[in-house]
């Protein structure tokens, strides 16, 4: 019981802040409700009986990720406050388009039925051990790929940021 | 599978050869690593091995557009010397870059698990993005490189979600348990799915450039160095509507009835608006981004056609694809080379001074404009004979509509360079690497053109 209350506690918190995001008018506020939404994100993992993913989340994305935003709004001085313009047709469009796909995702989400789905706290699938077991032996490949992947990622950060003409 | 490994290690070489300043070696590694890789890839030929629990399965279907994509690379590569003459540090990232890129797309055709499909998207698309900025000094090229950045990683996010909805529905990501479900629940397939399938096809019609969401391909493929343009519109083409047939042909289609008027509408869009829009350049690096587009929307007519062979159909049509567009972008980077511009003038009188590449670039615009006996009439043939056989008339009346349309803006560099008096430039200087290449694919053209059944009975 009480773990459904603080199911809809940290729900709560997760929408309002998500959507403070988007209508907050100083940047930095933004990020600021950026970091909570994260922080209450992981809350739902830990629900979920995920503890390696919250503590991952909260440490890439409430650490290093946030930590670089707010260090480009300083930096850049981007703390001003106003919001980009935007012309009445372009918000009527976006307006038409979101609320299309929010309509379908609700409809979706409305004929779901828990029939193939585990009851998460019963798996120990989010378990530091189980993780790691699953993660190189199920999904060895998938795993070892990512490594190109990030290699890709960093060679074309050291070639955007090395200093030569041409 | 050991292909992709291969890949892997020539690019690591490559890398370590660069960070030590070797400048010499790095080509000649990759001409030998690439063509060990294509062999070793064909060796696993009538196998179909599924590797590490069924994330990767290695079946004709994947060996075949490995073998193209293997191939399309090395093409790349011969250009590479020649493109890239006026630079002179090594140049590792960017070939290591492309290798990685290749990955992502060897990846890509032989998924047997949306994971790695998505993996496989994100390892091409991180390459292609960097890349696309790798002409770091000019201003088009980071445009095309953050306009692609951000619709791309937003079209991610879109499958990424519509993976989640088929997870959440099904159960699993494996491609045969995925089918299994749908047979099961074939009277009622849940909306979840329905729309989960809906998302990964919005994200898959971004990555292969198909209506309605093309508007990145003409800015990126114009701003993007022309040599990652090439391989762009052929490599992280052909892999993306791999990929995507795959993913309709063997999870999806008993459930037809959800997304062929869809995938219709989509072709339908893409074909017009490709085609129509490419009828208005004067630049014919921007042209050939929207005769890609409307390629895109001719290749999802396989998909659309599922049933009939399409698989043997789309192989043909992506070499077709493939060798005419790297032909034309060859003869392109040629004279952009000798005039500094992309614009259609530019090919005035070139029959009169390189009458081979003038044949070349006459040669690929009649195969991709669909005139027989060249290849690329063979696979259109085959690919709206398929789309009859299941029933698409209209679908296939608008692509002949498309076609002939595209026949005027292929022909008008072709009337350029032969019909038109030279402008004040000279011959242009082609070195020996590059007439190699033309005459391979110029022949390539003409003997797949005459044999095509080889190829669709291949797979």
């Amino acid at each position: 019981m009480l773990s459904l209350y603080v199911f809809f506690f940290l729900s709560a918190v997760t929408l309002v802040s998500a959507v403070m995001v988007l209508l907050s008018k100083k940047p930095i506020h933004s990020v600021l409700y950026l970091t909570l939404t994260f922080f209450t994100l992981a809350g739902h993992y830990i629900m979920l009986n995920a503890q390696f993913l919250a503590v991952v989340h909260i440490i890439v994305y409430a650490g290093a990720i946030m930590v670089l935003f707010l260090f480009t709004v300083m930096l850049l001085n981007l703390n001003i406050e106003g919001e980009f313009q935007k012309s009445t047709v372009m918000k009527f469009v976006a307006a038409i388009a979101g609320g299309m796909i929010f309509l379908v995702l609700i409809g979706t989400l409305k004929s779901f039925d828990v029939t193939t789905v585990g009851d998460p706290s019963m798996t120990q699938i989010g378990l530091v051990k189980n993780l790691g077991k699953t993660l190189y032996s199920q999904y060895l490949m998938p795993f070892e790929l990512s490594s190109i992947l990030f290699l890709s990622a960093m060679v074309g950060a050291v070639m955007l940021g090395k200093k030569d003409k041409n | 599978m050991y292909a992709i490994i291969t890949i892997s290690i020539v690019a690591i070489i490559v890398l370590f050869l660069g960070a030590i300043q070797k400048k010499t070696p790095l080509l000649p590694i990759i001409f030998v690593g690439l063509p060990v890789a294509f062999i070793i890839n064909l060796l696993g030929w009538n196998q179909s091995i599924h590797y590490y629990n069924e994330m990767y399965i290695a079946d004709n279907f994947s060996i075949a557009f490995n073998a193209v994509l293997i191939f399309t690379t090395l093409l790349v590569f011969i250009f590479a010397p020649v493109y890239y003459k006026p630079v002179k540090r090594p140049l590792e990232d960017i070939y290591a870059l492309i290798l990685f890129a290749l990955i992502g797309a060897l990846t890509m055709t032989g998924f047997g698990n949306i994971l790695m499909l998505f993996v496989g998207i994100e390892t091409m698309s991180l390459s292609l993005y960097i890349l696309a900025g790798s002409k770091k000094f000019d201003p088009n090229s980071n445009e095309a490189a953050m306009k692609y950045f951000l619709t791309g990683s937003f079209a991610s996010g879109f499958l990424l979600f519509g993976i989640a909805l088929i997870y959440g529905a099904c159960g699993s990501m494996n491609l045969e348990t995925i089918k299994e479900f749908v047979v099961a629940h074939h009277n009622n397939i849940p909306a979840m799915l329905n729309i989960g399938l809906l998302l990964v096809a919005i994200g898959m019609t971004f990555k292969i450039g198909a209506a309605p969401f093309h508007f990145w391909a003409p800015d990126v493929y114009e701003g993007s160095p022309t040599l990652i343009t090439t391989f762009m519109a052929t490599v992280g083409k052909v892999a993306a509507i791999a990929a995507f047939f795959r993913l309709m042909s063997s999870s999806f289609s008993d459930m037809e009835s959800s997304w062929v008027v869809t995938l219709t509408i989509f072709a339908i869009a893409t074909i017009l608006i490709g085609n129509l829009s490419a009828f208005y350049q004067d630049n014919v690096k921007r042209m050939f981004a929207y005769s890609g587009i409307a390629h895109a929307g001719y290749m999802l007519i396989a998909i659309i056609a599922l049933k009939q062979q399409a698989a043997g159909v789309l192989l043909l049509y992506s070499i077709s694809y493939t060798i005419a567009t790297i032909t034309a972008f060859a003869v392109l980077i040629l004279v952009r080379e000798e005039t500094g511009t992309f614009s259609i003038n530019a090919f005035k009188g070139l029959a009169k001074h390189n009458p081979t590449e003038a044949f070349a670039m006459t040669i690929a615009m009649l195969s991709l404009a669909g005139i027989p006996p060249l290849v690329g009439f063979a696979a259109k043939y085959n690919l709206f004979i398929a789309a009859i056989e299941q029933g698409h008339l209209p679908l296939v009346i608008v692509a002949i509509v498309g076609s002939m349309i595209s026949v005027y803006y292929y022909i008008r560099p072709v009337v350029a360079m032969y019909f038109n008096l030279p402008s004040a430039t000279s011959a242009i200087d082609s070195s020996s690497n590059y007439k190699k290449q033309i005459f391979l694919a110029a022949f390539l053209m003409i003997v797949l053109g005459l044999i095509p059944g080889v190829i669709i009975n291949l797979i």
